[in-house]
């Protein structure tokens, strides 16, 4: 689903963002991205959708080569990629079913689908009684079950997470969690970046470490941090 | 593309940001009104010095002792000037009951002869042709001139001269103006979209997020521009054609006779609304806004 080649993102002053990127995520995996701020894990989500483009090397999304994608299909790339972010990113002006209805008017989706398929997916992510409520009305964590809906109306074959729980209570943020893993289960690839380590570790997934821009550990089922099992054994 | 999402986008967002998109509209309103003032005196001032132009006019007095043949042959001479526009005999007899209305009965009355001369008051077609009619006459041995003079034609030389060199003046210093309200105007509009559009950045990057097309993030926009403008531009034009009329009306109708107003009233006749401008501005405010929009989103679509 996404393949990244040698890729290299420099910042302006000499500020590094991927240095020497290479893996491969197959479709339909579930995987976490952890390290550090400013290890890399944005610039990997933004190359991914195409918002930073690299100074060297190769990315792949669902077989497109992003290097060579006209800025005129960019838009196409992003209606197949859902996003979820830390701060949510909702149209404050809109209510929760207009959020949700706004991805699927960008794609030209017909009305009666439409009024079809948003309540489906908001009563999915446990939102049916808010349907008309704005974003500011509700929670953080309802907030973020709505981004998640968006991201997922279209029924995406990729979905991004930023930091999805950084802002909710733990948890609420079983919840969302619990939300992208029934997500991956319809066949979704799902790659979440976070710092949420006892989620992590619960959750045993494959893990990407960055660190300072490389690739430091790619380990199926793995943990928030490395050392964790050598600990166990001093002691 | 549904049409009728982008419209209601734009109503939408109208309604939300209901300050901006008044602020907008006020702009519009102040800057399109400058304009269309501004164009609407031109206009006037234009139709003034054209009825005043047409008011020159040459007084040729005849000779008492011209017989009625070389008075016909001046007749004929000033009918086959090309820059005459009319010509109207006067008689001396119609010359003394002038004087009379004017001076009174009693001067009148104590005269033993007429002595008024004949003459005919030629209008021309040009203020401008007034010089080279009026020398025609100098040496016409019908025209009653003083030896050595040119005192058998009369006209208001300098007064052409002066009023000619004050319209062109005026005229000058109106297009002047317009232009600074024009380009004032421009500004003061991108300035007021660009302040929106600025408010809602966040918004755009989310639709940008989200797959849409750069144009269907822009035609909300656009339409909103467009409508503000129009909305604008209409009120603008309403209010300039009230404001036209109603000096008009004041000028024609007060009471107060100064010689100043009086000179006004000449030039502002009111009835001068130029057919054009209403639709003129108002196409101009909606191009305005929506260009506006369009430029000013530009750097939020780089991508």
């Amino acid at each position: 689903m996404i393949v990244f080649e040698d890729v290299i993102k420099v910042y302006d002053p000499d500020v590094v963002g991927l240095q020497d990127f290479t893996c491969h995520i197959g479709k339909g995996e579930f995987v976490f991205l952890v390290g550090p701020s400013g290890s890399g894990k944005s610039t990997l989500i933004k190359l991914v959708l195409k918002e930073l483009v690299p100074n060297s090397g190769r990315i792949l999304v669902a077989g497109r080569n992003l290097g060579t994608l006209r800025k005129s299909r960019v838009p196409l790339l992003r209606r197949n990629i859902g996003c979820v972010f830390q701060d949510f990113k909702l149209l404050p002006n809109k209510t929760v079913h207009d959020n949700v209805a706004y991805a699927l008017e960008v794609v030209g989706e017909p009305r009666r689908s439409i009024r079809r398929k948003v309540p489906e997916i908001l009563s999915l992510v446990g939102l049916a009684e808010k349907t008309d409520s704005y974003p500011h009305e509700i929670s953080g964590g309802e907030q973020q079950r709505v981004s998640v809906a968006r991201a997922f109306v279209n029924h995406p074959p990729l979905l991004l997470a930023d930091e999805p729980t950084g802002n909710i209570d733990p948890e609420t943020a079983v919840g969302i969690m619990q939300l992208l893993v029934r997500i991956n289960r319809t066949g979704t690839t799902v790659l979440i970046a976070t710092h949420d380590r006892d989620m992590v570790n619960r959750m045993r997934r494959r893990v990407l470490q960055l660190e300072a821009g490389r690739l430091v550990r790619d380990e199926r089922r793995g943990s928030y941090d490395q050392v964790t099992e050598e600990v166990g054994d001093a002691f | 593309m549904r049409f009728s999402f982008f419209l209601s986008e734009a109503f939408g967002s109208m309604r939300r940001n209901w300050v901006m998109a008044m602020a907008a509209v006020i702009t519009v309103f102040i800057s399109t009104a400058i304009l269309g003032a501004v164009l609407v005196t031109r206009d006037n001032l234009n139709q003034g010095a054209t009825s005043l132009k047409n008011r020159v006019m040459i007084e040729v007095f005849i000779k008492d002792s011209a017989t009625p043949k070389q008075t016909q042959a001046l007749e004929r001479k000033i009918q086959g000037m090309n820059d005459v526009k009319s010509y109207k005999y006067i008689s001396k007899e119609e010359a003394l009951r002038r004087f009379r209305e004017r001076f009174g009965e009693r001067i009148v009355a104590n005269l033993p002869i007429n002595p008024l001369p004949a003459s005919y008051e030629v209008q021309v077609k040009d203020a401008d042709q007034v010089d080279r009619v009026a020398q025609q006459f100098f040496n016409d041995p019908t025209v009653d001139n003083d030896p050595g003079t040119h005192n058998g034609v009369k006209y208001a030389k300098e007064t052409v001269r002066k009023m000619l060199g004050t319209i062109s003046l005026i005229e000058k210093g109106m297009w002047v103006t317009t232009g600074i309200f024009a380009a004032a105007a421009v500004l003061l509009i991108s300035t007021t979209v660009r302040l929106s559009i600025f408010a809602r950045r966040r918004e755009v990057e989310i639709m940008r997020l989200v797959g849409a097309t750069n144009w269907f993030i822009r035609w909300p926009f656009v339409l909103e521009g467009f409508i503000t403008g129009l909305v604008g531009a209409v009120l603008a034009a309403a209010f300039v054609w009230v404001g036209n009329w109603g000096i008009a009306n004041w000028i024609q109708t007060s009471q107060i006779d100064f010689l100043s107003l009086r000179i006004f009233r000449m030039w502002w006749q009111g009835g001068t609304w130029p057919l054009g401008l209403m639709p003129t501005l108002a196409i101009l405010g909606a191009f305005l806004g929506a260009v506006g929009s369009l430029v000013a989103l530009r750097r939020y679509l780089k991508t």
